[in-house]
């Protein structure tokens, strides 16, 4: 059954997305973090390390900066492994936002901590990054 | 945001299809960091397009494809091989053409060819309170410390802001965020571009994402040494400006406040500990001793020249020099080059160790069948690209000053800063 609920956050790049939630509780780096070719995080520093984020909705606290970042999002874009969306809670850097208008990748922030908080891992997400709106599509609490 | 009436129109359409899907772009990158309107922009320091990494170069000849030309003066970031001298560095001849036609395309956008993460000592010069875009980081230190031009760190959107003339107005270019966060006393006493790389470097380590006022250097750093300080803490501490009174605009002794200002010294073992960081002892025998990161001035040139002169570069070691074709053309037929060349060292443009095929952390199209050429150790005399070697080569680093790198390609052992 679907259990359907809206947050709210700040709209920083357009775009819809549906797909599973992937929580994390540490900042990622675009640069460091992940295998552009698998998709998979590799970072020490990460929580998700061995998982995939493509075609998930990444909800993580921050992106650690790089001003390269913008071109590894577009990478893992051109290897088909981007996430489907971001959810971030403090305001990415602009290398990011760059990246992600670059490569469709909807993004929301001032979010992720309320996401994570509320949402398991898995619950399928639907993310209007022009709305700044998420809505819980399935919560996989009733399985 | 608030738009003019040549902006809604590049924006509707009306000026056709590369501009409003530029425009489309910056708007979206001023609401998510609440721009009012937009500047005019003086000048634009833009992607290369990058052959080591798939679908890149594309993105620069779709722009050309559809007639995109700069609207302002601008510059090409470094590049993933020498388009000149591509044979020295055994680049794979795939990438060399592949690489090439991104060279193409920007020449017709109108873009000044110069590939290199030091446009400023190709000409490009921005002056005090010119709004301005970067790709490359070191630019953005060295435009807003240095020259007192505006500029943040950018990513790709640099290129649509050259092709638009506009840029939101955000982070850098409003004057609130270009004043000293942090107070940073000295008491080292760097000279030359590799203490002055650590220096930079270990600022960053001690605060991130500041605006350090830096105060106690006991001489005013020259522009290589100031340069260097710049590309330091842009690497450790993302840092976008640094606020030297008397160098930076418009900043002096006179009317720099210090109250109340968070406080960090930074003294000789500070140094010697970046220098220490980067030869942590996991070093095999080096194949490689790098100079010129970032790519090297005139002045830096002659300084090598000198220090080469009359030297024979070891059996099995090669001195690579980076610097940016303009430099490599002011040298050409001087006895510089003469000193340089016979002592065995290659001169490179457009790219450099950490830029080049070397790279493993690239995603090439695997067609290209690019494979990474085994390197034991490269000793380096910038904080800069020991970072990078070992963040994107994966491997092992040598730090030590010019001189001393110069003598550890001379006698084939490594020579330390101290």
């Amino acid at each position: 059954m679907s259990n359907k609920q809206d947050f709210f956050g700040q709209p920083i790049v357009h775009g819809i997305a549906t797909g599973p939630a992937l929580i994390s509780k540490k900042a990622i780096s675009f640069l460091g973090d992940l295998n552009i070719t698998t998709g998979e995080v590799t970072g020490e520093l990460s929580d998700l390390i061995g998982k995939k984020i493509s075609k998930t909705i990444l909800v993580v606290p921050s992106t650690r900066g790089s001003a390269g970042a913008w071109r590894f999002i577009y990478q893992l874009k051109q290897f088909e492994n981007h996430p489907a969306a971001i959810i971030t809670t403090e305001l990415p850097d602009p290398s990011v936002v760059q990246g992600a208008i670059l490569a469709k990748i909807p993004i929301i922030s001032n979010l992720a901590n309320i996401i994570s908080n509320t949402i398991l891992n898995n619950a399928t997400l639907k993310v209007d990054g022009r709305l700044g709106k998420v809505t819980v599509v399935d919560d996989k609490n009733n399985k | 945001m608030l738009l003019t009436s040549n902006d809604k129109a590049i924006l509707d359409g009306s000026r056709g299809e590369v501009l409003q899907k530029a425009m489309e772009a910056l708007v979206q990158l001023g609401e998510a960091f609440d721009a009012k309107d937009m500047v005019d922009i003086g000048y634009a320091h833009v992607h290369a397009g990058m052959a080591l990494y798939k679908g890149d170069v594309e993105l620069i000849e779709e722009l050309a494809s559809l007639g995109a030309k700069m609207k302002v003066p601008s510059s090409t970031n470094i590049a993933n091989v020498d388009m000149g001298s591509w044979k020295q560095t055994n680049a794979p001849e795939k990438l060399v053409l592949l690489q090439k036609r991104a060279e193409v395309a920007h020449q017709s956008m109108g873009t000044g060819g110069c590939f290199t993460c030091t446009p400023y000592w190709a000409g490009h010069w921005p002056t005090w309170n010119t709004h301005m875009v970067s790709i490359e980081s070191g630019v953005t230190i060295f435009s807003n410390s240095i020259l007192g031009a505006l500029s943040n760190r950018d990513g790709y959107f640099a290129t649509y802001a050259g092709l638009t003339g506009r840029y939101p107005r955000f982070g850098y270019h409003l004057q609130e965020n270009r004043k000293p966060t942090h107070l940073i006393k000295i008491e080292a006493s760097p000279s030359g571009t590799s203490d002055f790389t650590a220096l930079g470097y270990a600022i960053g380590l001690k605060i991130i994402n500041a605006v350090p006022l830096i105060s106690g250097l006991k001489l005013r750093p020259n522009l290589d040494e100031l340069d260097a300080m710049g590309v330091g803490m842009a690497t450790s501490g993302g840092m976008a400006m640094f606020v030297l009174p008397d160098v930076t605009p418009p900043y002096t002794s006179e009317n720099i406040s210090i109250e109340n200002l968070p406080t960090f010294k930074i003294n000789e073992s500070d140094l010697r500990l970046v220098y220490d960081d980067f030869c942590n002892g996991k070093e095999q025998n080096f194949d490689i001793v790098h100079l010129g990161c970032p790519h090297a001035s005139y002045e830096e040139m002659k300084h090598y020249a000198k220090l080469l002169n009359g030297k024979k570069i070891s059996n099995n070691i090669e001195l690579w020099i980076t610097t940016n074709r303009t430099v490599r053309e002011m040298i050409r037929n001087t006895d510089l080059i003469k000193s340089i060349e016979s002592s065995g060292a290659k001169i490179i443009s457009d790219t450099c160790p950490i830029s080049c095929h070397f790279a493993r952390t690239v995603s090439p199209d695997p067609k290209l069948g690019i494979k990474p050429p085994k390197i034991n150790a490269v000793v380096v005399d910038s904080a800069k690209q020991a970072r990078y070697i070992r963040d994107m080569i994966h491997c092992p680093t040598l730090f030590t000053s010019t001189e001393k790198a110069v003598e550890s390609a001379v006698c084939g052992n490594f020579i330390p800063r101290w």
